[in-house]
């Protein structure tokens, strides 16, 4: 028998968490941006998938990073809101993420 | 006990730890490809913490299977008496079936493969009336259209998200690189999920196969010291790498950003989570496979690799049927007695180490897995990506 509901359920239950998990991220990732603290993180060893990074273009990302922090047009005090709902925000993928460790060990669960 | 009995659980012990180790290397791909990809974890990095994920998950969860196939074999009073022969021929079929995979560099299912190579050693001992074609249909090759399918479209709406969210239009940094650091997060989760049911097979397959012979008492859980041993087996094979896989995964289907990792090892994870609990069983190769595929059909400007994707596409379409006719021949020679035991014993050994030695030709490790047009390219001048501009209404 094949189970269409269970598969629906499991399709959504999916798609909102991944949602839910991603969508929290960029927004946080974006308020880090607003807030003046752009993220660069350098790759930790190149592939084909990566545009590679010369010693200076990294440079010049953290520059650029540098510039765009300092020509922030927010106030300091909007800044800092920025920053607290970035936190937030990765607050939330850090509770899905345990929520996810929850599922995954049976001890916790109880099954 | 019987010689041959003491010899056969021995092989079979023997070689559903080596299954479990195929296991680990075949599928350190869905969760590693990705965050070696885009530069988020150095290859050896990635490998080592998807081990000790591995090591720990297995420890988390052993509770096994009753049943060996989860139903697609009739089990039980009516149905197939299950021996340590047709688990022994089952193995060889699984075992064989995943390293020509591996050679191939595909992503292919080693619980389907297990499947297989056990529905074809029973098919030759029990006949056509073994097989439980529904179970079969909506555990096997139901969710394996599915699976891709439904990771596929999740990851393609989070890499949508993803983008659109961060997207910026005055061209200042948009911070990105950032989901480097959410990527380990999420491919940490799969590697997880993975130990606490992948290892769990095996200790399954292990554990029937002492009860079949008497040693343990039936409904009995596996003893500590199998536990211990498939563990350490799935987390050594883990460690070993897949290279081969994890190049087709990270690099092969579509060049994956970091943005695109996050989301598509999110997709996995989410995936897996919610047809593990909500119970719809799906397989993580499939779910790792599509969520790449979706999160590249996802980004603007990306290109989706549908050869690599077909290739990958054909090699599960072979896996029941392949792994079966191997078990199936296995577990003919099986039925010669001993002597066919230890000569099934004997082939499937050679078998494995010339498919070894076949990969020696060409080597992917972790020191190429990253390729040589990556080192190479401080050389090259790589046009910039050009982002949208809002256009003015």
């Amino acid at each position: 028998m094949i189970d269409w509901m269970g598969f629906i359920v499991v399709l959504v239950a999916a798609l909102t968490g991944t949602v839910l998990v991603v969508g929290f991220y960029a927004l946080g990732l974006k308020m880090l941006v607003r807030a003046g603290r752009v993220p660069v993180v350098i790759p930790a060893a190149f592939t084909d998938a990566i545009t590679v990074l010369t010693p200076a273009e990294i440079k010049s990302a953290a520059k650029k990073a540098a510039k765009a922090a300092r020509k922030n047009p927010l106030t300091p005090m909007q800044k800092r809101v920025a920053l607290i709902a970035a936190y937030c925000c990765f607050t939330v993928c850090g509770l899905a993420i345990l929520f996810g460790i929850y599922l995954i060990v049976p001890a916790l669960h109880g099954g | 006990m019987p010689v041959d009995i003491t010899l056969i659980i021995v092989l079979v012990i023997a070689l559903a730890l080596f299954f479990d180790f195929t296991n680990g290397f075949h599928d350190t791909a869905n969760a590693m490809a990705t965050p070696i990809a885009t530069g988020a974890l150095k290859p050896k990095v990635a490998v080592g913490l998807a081990a000790i994920l591995n090591l720990v998950g297995a420890f988390l969860s052993t509770e096994v299977a009753k049943t060996i196939s989860g139903g697609i074999i009739k089990e039980g009073d009516e149905g197939v008496l299950i021996t340590p022969e047709l688990i022994f021929a089952g193995l060889i079929g699984a075992i064989v079936w995943n390293m020509v995979t591996w050679l191939l560099g595909l992503p292919s299912s080693s619980s389907h493969a297990l499947f297989g190579g056990l529905i074809g050693a029973a098919l030759v001992g029990f006949g056509i009336g073994a097989i439980d074609f529904g179970v079969l249909m909506s555990k096997v090759i139901l969710p394996a259209v599915l699976a891709p399918l439904t990771a596929g479209l999740i990851a393609f709406v989070a890499t949508k998200l993803a983008y659109g969210v961060t997207r910026r239009y005055d061209g200042k940094p948009d911070g990105r690189s950032g989901f480097r650091y959410g990527q380990v997060f999420s491919s940490s989760l799969v590697a997880l999920a993975h130990g606490t049911n992948d290892a769990q097979k095996t200790m399954g397959v292990i554990t029937l196969a002492l009860i079949s012979v008497g040693l343990l008492a039936p409904d009995s859980g596996p003893p500590f010291w199998v536990v211990v041993v498939c563990a350490v087996a799935i987390a050594l094979g883990t460690y070993m790498g897949g290279w081969r896989i994890i190049k087709t995964l990270g690099t092969g289907l579509t060049d994956v950003k970091p943005a695109q990792g996050f989301a598509a090892e999110t997709s996995t994870a989410a995936t897996i989570l919610a047809s593990s609990h909500l119970g719809f069983a799906l397989s993580t190769t499939q779910v790792a496979s599509g969520s790449v595929i979706g999160s590249g059909i996802g980004r603007r400007g990306s290109t989706v690799r549908w050869k690599t994707a077909g290739r990958i596409a054909i090699g599960w379409l072979f896996t029941l049927p392949a792994a079966g006719a191997v078990g199936a021949l296995a577990a003919l020679v099986a039925h010669l007695g001993p002597w066919g035991v230890i000569l099934d014993a004997v082939v499937g050994i050679g078998t494995i180490v010339f498919i070894f030695l076949w990969s020696r030709r060409d080597t992917v490790g972790h020191h190429n897995v990253v390729s040589e047009v990556a080192a190479s390219g401080e050389a090259v001048v790589i046009a910039p990506e050009i982002e949208p501009k809002k256009v003015a209404k």
